[in-house]
Parts: C-alpha cells; sequence; structure tokens
C-alpha cells in the first residue's frame, strides 16, 4: 500500500515489516554464550600485544606525573600567559568523552530508543574510563598533589572552605557527582550480567568474585520489579547530569573574562561536542571490538548508521557554534574580542590549528550525509578518527589560542608543549585503551540481559513469518537496502517449546547444605517466558500468594501476573533527592553568609543564584545513592546463599531458564500439592527445596 | 513424610549442586560490611582527633639547654614578662634575651644569685664567650603566614591568649594549637580576647565588670581591625 503523494519515493509496504535490532538467528543461550565467553575463554592473539603495547603506554604516563610530581610544574610547557595548556585541553577532551555513555544509557532510555541495548555497556564503561583520564590533569595541575584534598570540602584546622561561588568548585562537584552516578548507574546495569558469570563460572574464585559482585542476584521478578524501577530512576537522574556536566566545565571558561572565553554560547555547543567527540570515541572502539569478538549482529549496521547521524547532527551544531562565535566577535564591536578571533582564525600563530579543527569537526562528518559512508565500518572509523583529533584541536584552539593573546599586547607569549606534556597525554591514552582492554577481558561488553529482552524470540506479540517472506514487503522484494542487510544474517529463532533435559536427576526432594528439612518452597522449570508468565498467572489465579518468577531478564507482565504492584522505589529516590538539596542549601548558606562571609563579584552573602549547580548536584548525587542503596534493601541483597542454588537446574534462571516458585510461607503450600500443581501447569524438573 | 523424604534425598542424591557461599555467608558480608563502615567512622574521628595541631603541636615541650623555670621566675619571684623579653611592644619578632639578661643575678661576680650552680654553667660560658644559647624554639608559625608580634600586643593581646600560663609552667610547652582556625577565632571576634593595654603582661589577670574591662570598648578605643581577608596575613 502507498500513500498517493508519495510518489517520487519508491513504493514502501505499510505497515513497514520492522528490523530486529539483534540480526540472525540469536537465542538467550548463543547470547549469553557469546558474550560470557569472551571473558571465560583465552583471548584472541591480538590482545596481549595490545595490551602491552598500551600499558608500555600507560607506563610513560606515570614516568611523565612522577617526574611532576617530584620536580613541580614547571616541567610542562605551561607558561604565563598559557597557564592552562595541555593540562586542561585534555581534562575537557577526556570529559567530553564520557558523555556518550551517559547519553546512550540514559537519554536514549528515556526515549525508548531500545537499540542501545547492545552498546550502552561499552560506551558506559567508556564514561568511567573517560572521566578516570580526564581527572588526572586537574590533580596533576596543581603541582602539589598531596594538597588535591583542599578541593573537597571537608571541615579542616584552617576554618576555611571553599568558594561555593566559583565555577571551579561548581566543576568539582559536578565531575564527581557525574561519576559517582555514571559509576552506579554502570554497575546496576552490571548486576545481572554478574550473576550470568557467576553461575557459568567453574572455578571457585570466579563463582566467589562474581557472587559477591552481584549480591547474589538471581532474577527473581520480585527483584526486577524494583531492578526496572531503579534504572528508570537512575536514567532520570543522568539526564541532566549529561546536559549539566559540560555545562559546567565550560563554565570555567565563560564565566571569566578573556576574550575567546567570556560567551553565553558555551555551554550548549560544549554539550553539543562533547556528545560529538563521545560518538565518536564509542565508534572507534566499537568498531575493533566488533569486528575481533564477531558482534557483527548485535552491534549491527544499523548501529553505526544510527551513531553516524548522531555524529553528523551534533558536529553540525558544533560547526554551527563556531561561525557563531566568529560572527558575534565581529558584531558585537567589541576590539578585544574581534582581535582575539581574527588572531584565532586568521592571522595568528594557532590559525592552523583551527582550521584543522574546523575541517575534522565541521566538513568531515558531512560525509555522513551519504549511506555509504555510514554503512562501511573502515571508513567510519577513520571519519571518527578525525573527528577526535579536531575535538582535541577544538580544546586547544579556545584554551591556548583564548590566553595566548591577552588585552595587553605586552603580555602576549606562545605555547609550546614540552616531552612531559606530550608524555602524560600519550599515558592517558594508554591509560584509557588500557581499562578498555581490561574491561573486554573481564567483564561482559554488551548487556546481556538487556539484549536477551530485545531478541525477537522475546517479543510475546510476534506473528511467525514464513523464512522466505523475513523482512519482504507485500511484493516479495525488501522494502529498503537495510532490510536486506538484515535479512542477510537469517530469520530470527523461534523461542523453544520444550525445557532442556537436566545434567543429572532431579530429586522430588532437593535438599540443601545444612538445610533443617523443612521446606522452603516449590520450583519448576518452564521452556520460555509465555509459558512462564502464563503459569505465573495460573499459579495465582489457582489461590496462591507467595509466587515468584526467575528469568534472565525482565519478561513484560511478569510483575502483576506475580500479582505484585508497582515498586514504591521513587519514594526513596526523591527522599534522597529532597536530602541532598537540603544538605547543599544548608551547607552553602552557613559557609558563604554566616561561618565565613566572603563578598565574590559584589553580590550579597545571601545572594543564591550562584548555589544553584551546587544545589542540583547534590540532589543528583544524593538521589543516586538513595536509588542504589533502595535497591539493594528492597531486593533483599546482598543473599549470598538461596536454597533454590542447590536445584540442578536453577543456575539457568540467569541465562535461559524460566522457572517459578511457591513458597512454603503460602497458607496454600502443600510440598507434594504444590509441586504437583507445578507439574501440571508444565513446569519441568519440578521439585520441593528444602529451606 | 517430608522427614522420611529428607532422609531419603540425603540418602540417594548426593550430587546437590555445591553451594558456592555457606550459610552463614550472607551474616559475615553484612558484619563486614557493618566494620567497613564502623571502621572508616572510627578513622575519620581519630583523623580529626590525632591529625590536627591541636593534638601535633599543643603540648610540644622540649627539653632546654638550660632548666629555666618560668614557674619559679615569673609565678614566685613575679618578674614581668619584659625584663627578659625586652622587644615584645616594640618588634614584630618576640626576642629571648642574651646570656647578659640572666647575668644582672647570676653573675657570680656581681649580685652572685647561685652564682656557682652547675645548671647555670651554659649560661656562664655564653656570657663569657659570647656564643649564644641554643634555646629550642617552641612557637613556630610558618613562613607563610605574616605575624606581627608588635601590634598584638600593643592591641590588648595578651600573652597569655597565645602561649598560655607560662607563670605556671616549670618546663614552657606549646599550649594552643597556633592553627589558621585557632588564628581566625580571635581574628572573628577580637573583643572576647582583648584587655587593657597595660594588664596585657599580667598573667592572672581576670575581666572585672567596669567600663575599662569591656572589650568592645577596648576594641573601639585600640582602632582594632583584625583582618579577616587572606593577604591580612599571607602577604
Amino acid at each position: 500500500m502507498t500513500a498517493p503523494h508519495d510518489a517520487h519515493r519508491p513504493p514502501l509496504p505499510d505497515p513497514l515489516p520492522r528490523i530486529p535490532l539483534v540480526w540472525g538467528p540469536a537465542t538467550y543461550e548463543s547470547v549469553t554464550d557469546q558474550i560470557s565467553e569472551v571473558t571465560e575463554k583465552a583471548q584472541p592473539w591480538w590482545w596481549w600485544p595490545a595490551f602491552l603495547v598500551t600499558a608500555a603506554l600507560l607506563a610513560g604516563g606515570v614516568v611523565a606525573a612522577t617526574y611532576l610530581i617530584s620536580t613541580g610544574v614547571g616541567v610542562w610547557g605551561s607558561n604565563n600567559p598559557v597557564n592552562w595548556a595541555f593540562d586542561i585541553t585534555n581534562f575537557v577532551f577526556w570529559i567530553g568523552i564520557g558523555h556518550a555513555g551517559t547519553l546512550i544509557s540514559a537519554i536514549l532510555f528515556l526515549f525508548r530508543q531500545r537499540w542501545r541495548t547492545s552498546i550502552n555497556r561499552f560506551a558506559e564503561a567508556m564514561t568511567i574510563f573517560a572521566v578516570i583520564c580526564a581527572l588526572i590533569y586537574p590533580t596533576m595541575h596543581v603541582g602539589r598533589v598531596w594538597y588535591i584534598w583542599f578541593s573537597i570540602p571537608l571541615p579542616n584546622a584552617n576554618h576555611i572552605w571553599q568558594n561555593f561561588r566559583s565555577a571551579l568548585i561548581w566543576d568539582f562537584f559536578a565531575i564527581s557527582t557525574y561519576f559517582t552516578v555514571s559509576l552506579i548507574f554502570w554497575y546496576v546495569g552490571l548486576i545481572p550480567d554478574l550473576a550470568t558469570l557467576r553461575d557459568r563460572a567453574t572455578s571457585r574464585a570466579r563463582q566467589r568474585v562474581f557472587g559477591v559482585l552481584s549480591l547474589g542476584w538471581r532474577g527473581s521478578a520480585r527483584n526486577w520489579r524494583h531492578y526496572e524501577v531503579a534504572y528508570l530512576m537512575l536514567a532520570g537522574l543522568s539526564t541532566p547530569l549529561v546536559l549539566s556536566v559540560h555545562s559546567v566545565v565550560s563554565f570555567d571558561f565563560a564565566t571569566s573574562l578573556i576574550p575567546g572565553w567570556h560567551t553565553t554560547i558555551f555551554p550548549p555547543y560544549f554539550v553539543a561536542g562533547a556528545i560529538f567527540g563521545g560518538f565518536a570515541m564509542v565508534l572507534q572502539c566499537m568498531i575493533p571490538a566488533r569486528a575481533a569478538y564477531k558482534l557483527d549482529h548485535v552491534v549491527t549496521i544499523k548501529h553505526i548508521d544510527v551513531m553516524c547521524k548522531f555524529i553528523l547532527a551534533t558536529g553540525t551544531l558544533v560547526g554551527y557554534a563556531y561561525c557563531m562565535e566568529l560572527f558575534t566577535a565581529w558584531f558585537s564591536g567589541n576590539p578585544y574580542e574581534w582581535q582575539t578571533f581574527q588572531d584565532r582564525a586568521f592571522s595568528g600563530d594557532y590559525a592552523w590549528a583551527y582550521w584543522v579543527m574546523m575541517t575534522c569537526n565541521l566538513v568531515v562528518p558531512q560525509v555522513f550525509w551519504f549511506r555509504w559512508c555510514r554503512q562501511t565500518p573502515w571508513f567510519v572509523l577513520l571519519v571518527v578518527t578525525l573527528v577526535n583529533v579536531g575535538m582535541w584541536y577544538e580544546r586547544f584552539v579556545i584554551i591556548v589560542q583564548s590566553l595566548h593573546h591577552d588585552f595587553l599586547p605586552g603580555s602576549w607569549g606562545r605555547y609550546y608543549p614540552s616531552w612531559v606534556d606530550w608524555m602524560q597525554m600519550v599515558g592517558d591514552f594508554g591509560l584509557f585503551f588500557t581499562l578498555t582492554l581490561l574491561f573486554i577481558r573481564f567483564l561482559p561488553m554488551v548487556s546481556m540481559a538487556e539484549v536477551k529482552g530485545v531478541l525477537p524470540m522475546s517479543d510475546p506479540h510476534r506473528r511467525p513469518v514464513p523464512p522466505d517472506r523475513y523482512l519482504k514487503g507485500e511484493d516479495g522484494e525488501y522494502p529498503t537496502a537495510d532490510h536486506a542487510l538484515a535479512a542477510a544474517y537469517g530469520p530470527p529463532a523461534e523461542p523453544r517449546a520444550e525445557v532442556p533435559p537436566s545434567p543429572e536427576p532431579v530429586p522430588a526432594f532437593v535438599s540443601t547444605p545444612g538445610g533443617d528439612g523443612k521446606p522452603w518452597g516449590a520450583v519448576a522449570e518452564f521452556a520460555n517466558g509465555s509459558q512462564l508468565l502464563a503459569a505465573a498467572r495460573a499459579a495465582v489465579a489457582a489461590g496462591y500468594r507467595h509466587v515468584d518468577a526467575w528469568t534472565p531478564f525482565y519478561v513484560h507482565g511478569m510483575r502483576e501476573a506475580i500479582g505484585r504492584t508497582r515498586s514504591r522505589l521513587p519514594l526513596f529516590t526523591l527522599a534522597g533527592g529532597l536530602t541532598g538539596l537540603a544538605v547543599a542549601a544548608a551547607f552553602q548558606f552557613y559557609l558563604m553568609a554566616y561561618y565565613y562571609p566572603t563578598i565574590v563579584g559584589g553580590k550579597e552573602y545571601r545572594s543564591w543564584e550562584a548555589f544553584v549547580p551546587v544545589f542540583f548536584e547534590l540532589t543528583v548525587l544524593l538521589a543516586g545513592f538513595f536509588t542504589l542503596f533502595a535497591l539493594v534493601g528492597l531486593c533483599g541483597l546482598p543473599r549470598l546463599f538461596h536454597p533454590l542454588d542447590s536445584h540442578p537446574t536453577f543456575r539457568r534462571s540467569t541465562q535461559a531458564g524460566f522457572f517459578l516458585t511457591v513458597e512454603a510461607a503460602d497458607p496454600k503450600f502443600d510440598a507434594d500439592g504444590t509441586r504437583a500443581f507445578l507439574e501440571s501447569l508444565g513446569g519441568k524438573h519440578a521439585a520441593v527445596v528444602e529451606a | 513424610m517430608l522427614a522420611a523424604g529428607v532422609r531419603f534425598a540425603r540418602l540417594v542424591n548426593n550430587s546437590t549442586m555445591p553451594a558456592i557461599f555457606s550459610r552463614s555467608a550472607d551474616f559475615r558480608f553484612r558484619q563486614a560490611g557493618v566494620g567497613l563502615v564502623v571502621g572508616l567512622a572510627l578513622f575519620a574521628v581519630g583523623f580529626y582527633y590525632y591529625a590536627l595541631p591541636s593534638y601535633t603541636r599543643v603540648g610540644y615541650r622540649p627539653e632546654q639547654p638550660v632548666a629555666f623555670s618560668h614557674r619559679q621566675h615569673v609565678g614566685q619571684l613575679g618578674l614581668d614578662c619584659t625584663y627578659c623579653h625586652t622587644a615584645v611592644f616594640e618588634s614584630p619578632h618576640a626576642n629571648v634575651p642574651a646570656a647578659q639578661t640572666c647575668m644582672n643575678c647570676h653573675n657570680p661576680k656581681k649580685a652572685n644569685v647561685k652564682g656557682a650552680s652547675p645548671l647555670l654553667a651554659p649560661v656562664r660560658t655564653s656570657y663569657d664567650t659570647g656564643q649564644a644559647l641554643g634555646w629550642k624554639r617552641v612557637h613556630k608559625l610558618p613562613e607563610y603566614a605574616y605575624f606581627n608580634h608588635a601590634v598584638h600586643v600593643n592591641k590588648g593581646v595578651s600573652c597569655v591568649s597565645c602561649h598560655g600560663q607560662v607563670n605556671e609552667m616549670a618546663v614552657v610547652a606549646h599550649d594552643q594549637p597556633l592553627s589558621m582556625g585557632w588564628c581566625l577565632n580571635c581574628h572573628n571576634e577580637p573583643e572576647r580576647h582583648l584587655r587593657p593595654v597595660d594588664q596585657v603582661t599580667n598573667l592572672t589577670w581576670a575581666r572585672g565588670s567596669g567600663p575599662e574591662d569591656d572589650g568592645a570598648a577596648i576594641k573601639k578605643n585600640l582602632a582594632v581591625n583584625a583582618p579577616m581577608n587572606c593577604q591580612g596575613c599571607h602577604r
């Protein structure tokens, strides 16, 4: 069916067959195996050489840092007037890199962009590593690194506190909150996958390490209902963080009076640039990893395509900001501003850097208007490398060029990086890639639990399509080239209809180590999520109340099926946010207006406007902590020991198994009767488990 | 039925999955968590008690080359501070006396108080040779803190405020933390610490209720304007 006014377009079927997010016949088992085995088996041949190279670079960075700490910041090329140079350039560069992770994990989650599931784990890990790399520089550039704790507001014998009206303390709060909340978000996302690794582990050490790290997660539907809400809360908290962090970083410049820095366009321009550079770095790491670990059906061409569109959009935004800066400098009629931009773009010592930036950030990404450029991995890799170079130069131009031409020609100067600058910078890249390689080696780089949830087979409403019609329109043709690409991987697998056999016979009564002989409850395994959903509904309809379902991912509708309501976890998030806000308000007003009244910028002691950034950051920080603790508390974690672990097949619950339990606490529970009831619902390996 | 089931299971089914963690693991895990929190809290409390100048500097009592007792000379004999520390009202640096000052009384050829005491031998040597006695410095401010001794005592800050009850010390000890926060306590509200200038060296003075002892009035009359800005001390 084609709308008549679309005559200029090729006729598209309506509805268009939906391209799945994971291509080919992937199943719960194949996803679990493929992702887990990266961390379980020996690494491919190139891993060790790559690791040695990055570790050697990192060692160079350690040498540079040691030399600086033992000698002084003078070993850097930073000078007067260019007091900030490579240090803050790299700091802003890395903080920017971190933005893609949070954007993918938070904003795309809120917008229901489910394609994020394939890349969010990797991008979030890169966020964490990038922030670690960024934090090196503020620490180093204070010179006496052992005094870096002065930047933390702590009671001290000097009775002095930070100036809460300074952009630098906002930056401290913004970055530490960003790091902490990103870490919480990442960890919460990892919990189900850590449990998967625990249940697959064959060595005692791996079992114990992942057992503790996963806090005893077993995929109970009662836990999933809190988990899903906690994840939503964290996404909601992180969303404003994405926009705030680089805004606050830009305040470090924008609130100063330096020509080239003192512009209100900085916050949106920095945020767009951060997302631009962040996506480039995600692709830079993801494309080789995808090829090396054969993940092209999980991180598909379509993923790369969409990320390239992000790069095109944000790159154009950034390019607009560059042009607008020039225009504003000219239009303002401010001679200092205009001479700075003339120097920056045309006549100055660093004009070459400006044009590198312009070319890499504005011109080169325009190739992504073309499908071939977006869908050819090696070409994308080339472009994103240039984007990363361009984004580094953007920060270099903003910082070094603005500083080297001050108001007074008498104080003009130039900047030359020293070998220590170079070694520190290269060492930081070494740190980033070392951490990335270790992450690939030890943790699942794709979120297994989330990817299982978006597999075609986990959609209970899907209609089977004959393989020869897969992704084709009514005319038997693929409507778009993307459909043909996805179809080349083959049609999706059907959910299995039978429970796989147990490796050992399942006794009717499963005893537990140190058990007291009383039953904990009855358990049975089901073939797939739809069967389990039906069985749970039947159990509740039969009058059972203490029903629980155990699944590798959150099966949509399971919360209601086991007779539970929406989690009350958001109340804890709200309480945390209000606590943070109250703490921030009390703290800042008391310190700035009463304890040590300080006049900053000619404002009143009690003027509140400059306190807003810290209000916001502490609200988010405490809300994040409360959400984490509420999740752990409401789920009854950590729960390292559980009677169900003694059931021979139960450890499948974090991989591809679906289990239903009725606990002995249920008034209707009767050991033999309930077990028989679960079997009558189609459950296999049914047993009563000792408490 | 169940008990029989348990026995049967134990008998037949030896292959229960080996549990990763024992039943008590959760309790121990929580215990460790509580221990961690308590440990961190103890560390914080300990840090704030042991690592600050109120602990690290107060009570410093070095052994001096001569066992000079302030308790005896000031507390019992009633010497004024300025008898020995002559320049404290004029100089930015408070001085320790030369051996000459001791010899006003202890010179065996003149007043001859304890003129032959072996305890005073270093003083006599110093007097004869002109070599300074190696007094150990007790109160020392960092070089980045500018401190003018004369200004403080001339504005009604007593010796006691910073040096403690020296008239009761047989051996001089560090009495106050001399940390920046401690300085600011007084700079913030000088009127609570000021006294009439003629009572500055009176170590046993107590504030009376008369108008001459009113701190606020003293502050006003002496035009005390204790700086609270950074450059006041860090010049």
